[in-house]
Formats: C-alpha cells, sequence, structure tokens
C-alpha cells in the first residue's frame, strides 16, 4: 500500500516539474535552431508562477462549463499520466483498458477544453474549438492503430506489458510494423501538441491558430492549468512512444538504482525526440488548413499500414 | 560454333548499315546477312538431324529440333522479307513518303539496321538454353522493333507503337515473374544456384521435381506473357494496330517469325509444366486461350474494312489454332502444331507481301477505297493473294488442310468435342470473312486501271514464297519432315 | 560491431527495407507531383539495391553485390535522370491525374497487398522449411507487382505509365532477390540492359506523342480501331 502511494506520488511530482522543462527545452533549442537567444529553459515554470498569482477575467456569458473546464482537463491529464510508464515499466495506476484508457482520458480532456472554448461565447473560442475537432477526428484514430499495432504484437493492451515485451525482445523496434507505428505516433504527437506542420504554438494570428483560438478567452490561474496539462500531455506522448518503442535501459520495477538509470535514459531519449520536434519545427513551413488532413491522411495511412504489417510480415 | 555464327552475321549485318553511307551497301549487307543466315540456318538444321542437339559455350546455347525449326523458319522468312523490302522501301521513297534525302536515308538506316537486329533477338529466343536469356531476347524483339512499327511517324503508328511497348511491356514482366518463379521451383535441386539452374535442358531434365504450386503460378503468369507476344486473346489488342502501321516487310516478319519466336517460348514452358503437373492443367489454359483467341477473330474478320487488319485477326486466329494444338498434349497434336507452324510461316508472310503490293499500289488499306480489281490492275499479286488466302483458311490442297485436319482429328481423338465444335464453328465463320473481303477485293470489278508492270524485287520474292506454298501442298521434303517429326518428339518427351 | 553479423538483425533490417518499399510504392500512388513520383522511384530502387546488398552480406553470395550495383546504376540513378530529364524537355504540366481519386487509389492499393498476401502464403509456406532470410518479403514483391499494375491502368499520362512499368519490375526484382538470391549473372545483366534500353525507347515514344499530340493523355490516342 505505501509502495504503491510511493510510485504515484513519485510520478505525480515528476510530471508536474518535468513536463514545462521540456516545452522549455524545446523553446530554447527551436531558437538557438534559428539563432536567437530564446527565453531560457525555466521560462514555462516562470510562466506558470506569474499566472497563478494573476486575477481573472471571466466572460459574464460563460456558465460552470468554463470553469469547470481547466480543473477537468488537468486532472484527466494527470491521471493518464499515472498509467504511461516513465522511469520503470511498472506504471503507478492500471486502469481496466491500459493504453485505451490513456486515450480516452486525453481525448475527455480535449472534449472539454472544445467545450470550455465554445461556452465563452466569442468566435474565436468556436473557431478553434472545431478547428481543433476536425484534426481530432483524424488524429485519434491513427492514435488508436498505432497503439492497437503494438498491442497486437505484444498480446496485451496493458502499458507494462506492453512494454515489458518490447524490453524482451532485441531488435523489435526494427519491425516494420513498429517504425510505422512510431512514424504515425509522431505525427499524431506533432497534431496533438500543436507544433509547426500544423499549428504555430508561438503565435496568436487569427488565420492559423487551432490551439490557441479555443483557450483565449481563459486566463490567470486556469489559464495556468490549461497550459500545464497541455505540457504533461506533450511530455505523456513522449514518454509513451519513447518507452513502447525504444525501452533499453528501462527497469521493469521501482528499485531505487533501476529509477536512476531509467531517469537518466529517460532525460537522454527525451532529448533526442524534443530534438527531433525541433528539426521537424524550424525545417516546416505550416501547411495550409485545409491540408492538414492531409497530413493526417498520410499519418493515418502509415497507421493502418503499421497494423497491415504486423500480419504482412 | 555454328550457333555463335548464326546470331553473328545478323549483328554484323545491322552494325554494316548503322555506318554504312549509301542506300545500295545497306541493302547489301542486308541481303548478304540474310542469306549466310539463311545459309547457316540450313547448317544447324542438317547438324541437328546428323547428330541430335547442338550446344555451345557449356550449354550456352542449345539447339534441338524445335529450335532448329524455328531458326529455320526465321531465317527463311528474313531473307524472302529483306529481298521484298528493297523494293517496297525504294517504291516508299520515290513516292514521295519521306521529306528529303537525307531524311531518307535514315529512314533507310533506320529499317536496315533495326531489322537484323530484330532477326538478331529472335534467332537468340530459339537458341538461349537459359530460360532468362531467352526471355532478355523476347524483350529484345520488342525494343528493336517498337521503332519499325513507328516507321512511318505519323499519328497513327505512334498510337500503334505506344500499344505494342506497353502492353508487350506488361506482358514480358509477367513473363520475367514467370520465369523467376520456374527458376525458384527447383531451388531444392542441388546446383540450382549455378548459371545452369536456369537452363532449359536442366530443369526439363528435372521437371519431375520442380515445385508444383509454384510451377503452377509459373506458368500461369508466363502464359500470359508470351501469349500477349503472340497475340493470344485476351492481351491480343496491339496486334492490328502494330501490323497495320509497320512497313509491310516488317509487319510480315512479326507476323510470322515473332510469332513463332512467342509460341517457341510458351512450348518451353508448356514443356516443363506438362512434366511436372501432368498435361491436363497447362493443356486446359491453352486450349481455353487458343479457342478464346479464334472467337474474338472471327466477329473482327466479318466486319473488317482494313486489309493489314484483316491480316492481323487472322495472325490472332492462327495463333489461336497453335494453342489449341499445343494444348491437347498428345504425340498428334504436337505434330499439328509444328507442322501448322511451318505451314503458317510461309503462308502469312506471302499475304502481307500481296498486301504489301497493294497497299502501295492503292495507298490505302481500306477495302471500301480499294473497291477491288486486284486481279485486272496487278494479276500476278491477285492471283497469289487468293491462292494463298486460300491456304490460310484451310483450303485443300495448301498444306494448312493437313496440319489443321491432324488438329481436328487429334482434338476428337483427345475427347475435347466442345473445343473441336468451337473450333469448326469460328474456323467457317473466319473463312467466310475472309473470303467475303478478299474475293471482293481481287475479282471484283474496280474501276479499270490499267495493269501495272513487273517489279523486280517485290513481285519475284512474292512469287518466290508462292512457289514455296505450293511445293509443299504437294511435296514436303523429306528432311524438313523429319526436323518438324524431331520437333514435335521434343514437346511430347520421347 | 558485432550485431552486423547477427543473422536476426539481418532478418529485421530486410524486413524493415521490405515495408518501406511498400510504404514508397503506396506513396507513389498518393503523390501527385510527376517528379516527386520519379523521385520516390529512385528511392525505392535505392532501398531494393540495399536489400539486395543486406542479403549479399547475411548469405555471404558475392554476386548479389553485382545485381545490387547495377540497381543503384541503373534504376537509382540513370533511369530517374532519363525520365526528369524527359520531363524538363517535354514541359509538361507536373501534376498527374489519375482516373480514380487519390485517397480511393489508396484504399485499393490497400486492397491489392492483401491479395498479395494471400498469394504469398498460398505457395510459401515458412514453416514447411527452415527460415530463410528475405523469404518473407515475397508479399511486398507480389503488391509491388499488382500495384504497378493499378497504377498502369490508373493513369493517363504516358509517362507516368512508363513509371507503372518501371514499378512492375521493380516487383520482380525484389522477388528475384528474396527467392532466389537473384537470378544467374548473365541473366541479370541482360535484364537490367533491357530496363535500359526500354526506358530510352519508351522515352522516345513519350517524346513523340507529346510533340504530335500536343498533350501526354494516352486515352487520346484512339484512332486505331477494330
Amino acid at each position: 500500500m505505501m509502495a504503491a502511494l510511493f510510485k504515484v506520488m513519485a510520478q505525480l511530482v515528476l510530471l508536474l516539474l518535468l513536463a514545462p522543462l521540456v516545452s522549455g527545452f524545446i523553446k530554447t533549442a527551436k531558437a538557438r535552431l534559428q539563432m536567437r537567444r530564446g527565453p531560457g529553459v525555466l521560462q514555462p515554470y516562470r510562466d506558470l508562477h506569474k499566472l497563478l498569482r494573476k486575477g481573472m477575467v471571466i466572460p459574464n456569458t460563460a456558465s460552470w462549463l468554463f470553469s469547470a473546464t481547466p480543473y477537468v482537463v488537468f486532472l484527466a491529464t494527470l491521471l493518464a499520466g499515472l498509467m504511461v510508464p516513465m522511469v520503470a515499466a511498472d506504471t503507478p495506476v492500471g486502469l481496466v483498458g491500459g493504453v485505451l484508457a490513456v486515450v480516452y482520458l486525453l481525448g475527455l480532456g480535449r472534449f472539454f477544453l472544445a467545450l470550455g472554448g465554445l461556452d465563452a461565447g466569442s468566435s474565436f473560442g468556436g473557431l478553434g474549438s472545431s478547428r481543433e475537432m476536425t484534426i481530432a477526428a483524424l488524429a485519434e484514430p491513427t492514435l488508436m492503430l498505432a497503439v492497437f499495432t503494438v498491442a497486437i504484437g505484444a498480446g496485451s493492451t496493458n502499458l507494462s506489458q506492453m512494454v515489458a515485451a518490447a524490453i524482451g525482445e532485441q531488435w523489435r523496434f526494427l519491425a516494420p510494423s513498429q517504425v510505422l507505428a512510431f512514424a504515425a505516433l509522431f505525427l499524431v504527437l506533432i497534431a496533438e501538441t500543436g507544433r509547426i506542420p500544423v499549428d504555430n504554438p508561438a503565435t496568436h494570428l487569427e488565420l492559423t491558430m487551432i490551439h490557441e483560438a479555443m483557450i483565449l478567452e481563459y486566463s490567470g490561474p486556469y489559464l495556468a492549468l490549461i497550459e500545464w496539462a497541455a505540457s504533461i500531455k506533450q511530455l505523456l506522448l513522449m514518454a509513451l512512444l519513447i518507452n513502447v518503442f525504444w525501452p533499453f535501459g528501462l527497469p521493469a520495477g521501482w528499485s531505487a538504482g533501476g529509477v536512476a538509470a531509467g531517469a537518466g535514459w529517460l532525460a537522454v531519449k527525451l532529448a533526442v525526440l524534443s530534438a527531433g520536434v525541433v528539426l521537424v519545427e524550424t525545417t516546416n513551413a505550416k501547411l495550409r488548413l485545409f491540408r492538414v488532413p492531409e497530413l493526417m491522411a498520410v499519418a493515418f495511412t502509415l497507421g493502418a499500414l503499421a497494423l497491415a504489417s504486423t500480419f504482412l510480415f | 560454333m555454328l550457333l555463335l555464327a548464326l546470331l553473328a552475321v545478323p549483328f554484323v549485318a545491322a552494325l554494316v548499315s548503322v555506318l554504312a553511307r549509301t542506300r545500295r551497301a545497306m541493302e547489301t549487307a542486308n541481303l548478304a546477312g540474310f542469306g549466310v543466315t539463311f545459309a547457316l540456318a540450313l547448317m544447324v538444321v542438317s547438324a541437328v538431324l546428323a547428330r541430335g542437339p547442338v550446344s555451345v559455350w557449356g550449354g550456352f546455347l542449345y539447339a534441338d529440333s524445335l529450335s532448329a525449326l524455328v531458326c529455320l523458319l526465321t531465317a527463311s522468312v528474313a531473307l524472302l522479307c529483306a529481298v521484298y523490302a528493297v523494293g517496297y522501301v525504294r517504291e516508299d521513297e520515290r513516292s514521295g513518303l519521306f521529306e528529303d534525302a537525307a531524311a531518307g536515308l535514315w529512314q533507310f538506316r533506320k529499317y536496315y539496321s533495326l531489322t537484323p537486329l530484330f532477326v538478331c533477338a529472335m534467332l537468340l529466343v530459339a537458341l538461349a538454353n537459359n530460360l532468362g536469356v531467352m526471355w532478355v531476347a523476347i524483350e529484345g524483339t520488342t525494343l528493336t522493333s517498337v521503332f519499325l512499327v513507328m516507321f512511318y511517324g505519323k499519328v497513327t503508328s505512334l498510337e500503334a507503337a505506344w500499344k505494342y511497348a506497353i502492353i508487350g511491356g506488361v506482358g514480358l514482366s509477367m513473363a520475367l515473374f514467370g520465369t523467376l518463379l520456374a527458376y525458384y521451383s527447383a531451388h531444392r535441386l542441388a546446383g540450382s544456384d549455378t548459371l545452369a539452374g536456369l537452363n532449359w535442358s536442366v530443369l526439363a531434365a528435372h521437371a519431375a521435381e520442380l515445385d508444383r504450386t509454384t510451377m503452377r503460378l509459373a506458368f500461369i503468369l508466363v502464359l500470359v506473357g508470351y501469349g500477349t507476344k503472340a497475340g493470344l486473346a485476351p492481351m491480343h489488342t496491339w496486334k492490328p494496330d502494330a501490323y497495320s502501321e509497320a512497313p509491310v516487310p516488317a509487319a510480315a516478319l512479326l507476323s510470322s517469325a515473332l510469332l513463332n519466336c512467342a509460341l517457341y517460348g510458351l512450348i518451353r514452358f508448356y514443356i516443363l509444366a506438362s512434366r511436372c503437373l501432368g498435361a491436363e492443367f497447362p493443356g486446359a489454359l491453352l486450349v481455353l486461350l487458343g479457342v478464346l483467341s479464334m472467337g474474338i477473330a472471327t466477329p473482327f474478320i466479318l466486319l473488317q474494312r482494313n486489309l493489314r487488319r484483316l491480316l492481323a485477326y487472322s495472325s490472332i486466329d492462327q495463333a489461336g489454332i497453335m494453342a489449341i494444338a499445343l494444348g491437347l498434349g498428345s504425340k498428334l497434336g504436337a505434330l499439328a502444331l509444328m507442322l501448322h507452324m511451318t505451314f503458317h510461316s510461309v503462308t502469312k508472310p506471302l499475304l502481307f507481301l500481296c498486301a504489301g503490293n497493294v497497299h502501295q499500289h492503292f495507298k490505302t488499306d481500306l477495302f471500301g477505297k480499294i473497291k477491288g480489281g486486284v486481279l485486272r490492275t496487278m494479276p500476278l499479286t491477285g492471283g497469289v493473294f487468293l491462292m494463298a488466302t486460300l491456304a490460310v483458311l484451310g483450303m485443300p490442297p495448301f498444306s494448312m488442310f493437313q496440319s489443321e485436319f491432324l488438329l481436328v482429328r487429334a482434338a476428337l481423338g483427345g475427347g475435347h468435342y466442345l473445343a473441336t465444335a468451337l473450333f469448326v464453328l469460328f474456323g467457317a465463320g473466319i473463312f467466310g470473312g475472309a473470303m467475303f473481303h478478299v474475293g471482293g477485293l481481287v475479282l471484283g470489278a474496280g474501276d479499270g486501271q490499267p495493269a501495272v508492270a513487273l517489279r523486280p524485287w517485290r513481285d519475284l520474292s512474292m512469287l518466290a514464297l508462292a512457289g514455296v506454298l505450293v511445293m509443299l501442298a504437294f511435296w514436303l521434303p523429306a528432311p524438313l519432315l523429319e526436323l518438324i517429326r524431331g520437333a514435335a518428339r521434343v514437346i511430347t518427351g520421347d | 560491431m558485432d550485431f552486423l553479423q547477427n543473422p536476426e538483425f539481418g532478418d529485421r533490417v530486410v524486413t524493415l527495407m521490405a515495408a518501406f518499399v511498400l510504404v514508397l510504392q503506396i506513396a507513389m500512388v498518393g503523390q501527385r507531383s510527376l517528379v516527386m513520383n520519379i523521385r520516390v522511384f529512385a528511392a525505392q530502387s535505392f532501398l531494393l539495391a540495399s536489400i539486395a546488398a543486406a542479403i549479399a552480406w547475411y548469405n555471404h553470395a558475392p554476386h548479389i553485390y553485382f545485381a545490387a550495383g547495377m540497381t543503384v546504376i541503373v534504376k537509382a540513378f540513370a533511369v530517374p535522370y532519363l525520365l526528369e530529364r524527359l520531363v524538363d524537355r517535354i514541359e509538361i504540366r507536373h501534376e498527374i491525374e489519375p482516373i480514380v481519386n487519390v485517397p480511393v487509389s489508396i484504399v485499393i492499393s490497400g486492397g491489392l497487398t492483401l491479395v498479395a498476401y494471400l498469394v504469398g502464403a498460398s505457395f510459401y509456406h515458412p514453416e514447411a522449411e527452415p527460415r530463410s532470410l528475405g523469404h518473407n518479403t515475397l508479399a511486398v514483391a507480389i503488391s509491388l507487382f499488382l500495384i504497378g499494375f493499378f497504377m498502369m491502368v490508373n493513369r493517363r499520362k504516358a509517362l507516368t505509365q512508363v513509371l507503372a512499368l518501371l514499378c512492375l519490375e521493380n516487383g520482380v526484382f525484389l522477388a528475384a532477390i528474396c527467392l532466389t538470391y537473384g537470378m544467374p549473372l548473365i541473366v541479370e545483366l541482360g535484364v537490367f540492359f533491357d530496363v535500359l534500353v526500354g526506358v530510352m525507347v519508351l522515352g522516345i515514344l513519350v517524346y513523340r506523342i507529346r510533340e504530335t499530340f500536343e498533350s501526354m493523355d494516352v486515352s487520346k490516342l484512339r484512332r486505331l480501331r477494330g
């Protein structure tokens, strides 16, 4: 009982503290790659700190949904985060459905976010919600396909078992189904975290913004919660990618030495994956909005091919 | 050495034509080259008859009776066409089909260098022991003849060449897949990794041990692939276009020598498949495609308006007949096939030569524009044309009657009643259609043009071939018959 | 670097590259730009050559290196170069207009892959004999072949049909590499020679068609009938 509680606490702290750092790291790395100085890796913490102390403006058309949304989103994302292996294959919380529960918790968060955007009553919120849902409609099936592919290979949808299966087989990550699923999931990561070919996290340009439009009416602590949840979601998806596809160095249980090694590997692999994201963001231009579904269709095709190739080879 | 020389001579003739500066030099190179080729083919035949299969380079080139027969037919058709071509292409120049002297020389060079290359590729098909090399050679026949089909550079010639190249290319890539699978079917045999692993003689010796499922798929693919090249329906669509657009001597080569080569490839695979799977499966497919080809050719012949397209559909019909003969799988069927192939290689080029004369005189191929009267305008051509048409339709006393009669006997003996009934039915339809059109063309009233003088190159080569046709009707030389029997024995394997 | 000697690693790498070959084939079906299509073809040929080289390495069969080298020279460089020059020369519009639209084409390609899998499974039985390197890519080879056919009938432009024909050829090449570890050397040589000459011949044809018809649309080639 105590051990379980300890695991939950440890992963909670890790999620809460590490998530803004990853965002900051990506932001700084991007700036450096574009020959700018950038705000420094700690900037997201300062932003959160500032936002949490500020007052709020709530639109007078808003209902209780508007105030409930930040909490629902934050808690759903955090719960999903507890179900993903971070520093050990064993997850602190293992709900029924395993990885499917993670997908649906993220879906719940997005659903409320879209509702919150609509509830504020401004035209931007509605616009952002509609765009977000359009992309999600394609990103979510892709996520499911990729997850199924891995689950079929492992014979389970339980994330701990999936990771354990991946550790067990030496060259598994080179199997075509795994590589294609990884590619599909990477595109989903780009879309879900609002990164450049899909959305630009750095601007508030009304023609193109998606995620930012949806949360335009939020301010103060509510905004802090939503931003924090977004960075946790990003960390969670990255950890999912890392630990399912490149699980080397990941310990099976929560021994002290193992966790330390696992944390070290996690840091290295996060840095590599973030570098990949940064590279994609700097080398690509943002797609026109109606071309985004085409990109997602590519991701979907990759996912379908991944699923097919588990049977093909 | 003989086999090498047989391949080298037309190749050298092509090289000389590429380098030659005058039209006369090219014509001489071609005539001499094909003359020597024909002589060499006769020597190969006599060697095979005397000593059995000949091979060179450790079995790389290999000639048994079947190869020798195909070589002989190719070489003789090529020689006659070369003689005819001299008159034909000169007439093209005289009637102003080429823009100026330089363009004319370029056209001559194209014809006289590509034709020997084409013949060389066809001879390689017959002589290659390795099935892969045979495929390369058959693809080579496409590549060398595409520009012959495109010779006149008209809109329609482009269309014909495109269809020929693309349909041929797709068909041949299937054949390559089939060849590969045949190679794979032998992978359990010792020594299949060496060059000899794809040699027909090696595979045929071990045919019973080949992997059956793989062989079945291989035969289907090769049947479709080489069947495309032979113009079996439903892969025949390139044929009427290519035949009607190519210069007539080239079309004559396409319709007889190339058809033989494609069938030759099919026969080699049929032998492997029938020894591995039994004659039932490959035979049924061949009979099916053969009857289908005849059936598709019939309405197109009945309603045809273009002389050379009529001949092309007749060629599809003949390919169908030969496929049926092969598919019967009996000794009688194999004999009928080889006889038919021989007689067809005499008759079909003759028809094309006549059609060429008609085309160059009237400047069109359309029955509606010629309005008959060929017999009056060109008595020789008209007479020979009528005779050759009767021959190709299997009328006695011409020899194709014998082979088709044998075929029907073999089919009835093998219990293929439905196929025989359809064969007779379609044969009757084709007879009616072809006789109606050609009869109208030759005997019709015409518009009273004066008779033309004898044109030595074209008329004499045509007459020579007609002489062969008449000769074969009454007297088959003993060595030729022996060769044909030998070729039939290669198919049935005893 | 001892994992380079590990046959299990070799198997993984070959399978992975075969999967990428299939992905590129489907990308070719989905890609609208003609030039990109040619480049994807080049990349696919390059991958095929890599597969051949990997099989040569793990089976210690040096003659396959020759096939790999020829593939790189002929199909990854010479043929794409010729085709791109042709595209420049004839100044065509660089968009492919398939008959069936792109998403449906991709779905059809997926279906064909399934058919290929069934065909391949019907005569290749991994349990019956010891597993040998690359044999599991047979399904990919067959699906390249089938998708090549589909591309052939789905495209109107002459040049894209040439590309489809080349894809068919690639399918046969992959089958040759993975089933029989290549064909005898002289046959390989002949096949490559034929491919190169074939592309030149078809290129000249495409050029002449373009000049004569002011278009590459082969559905305009409909004068010869009956």
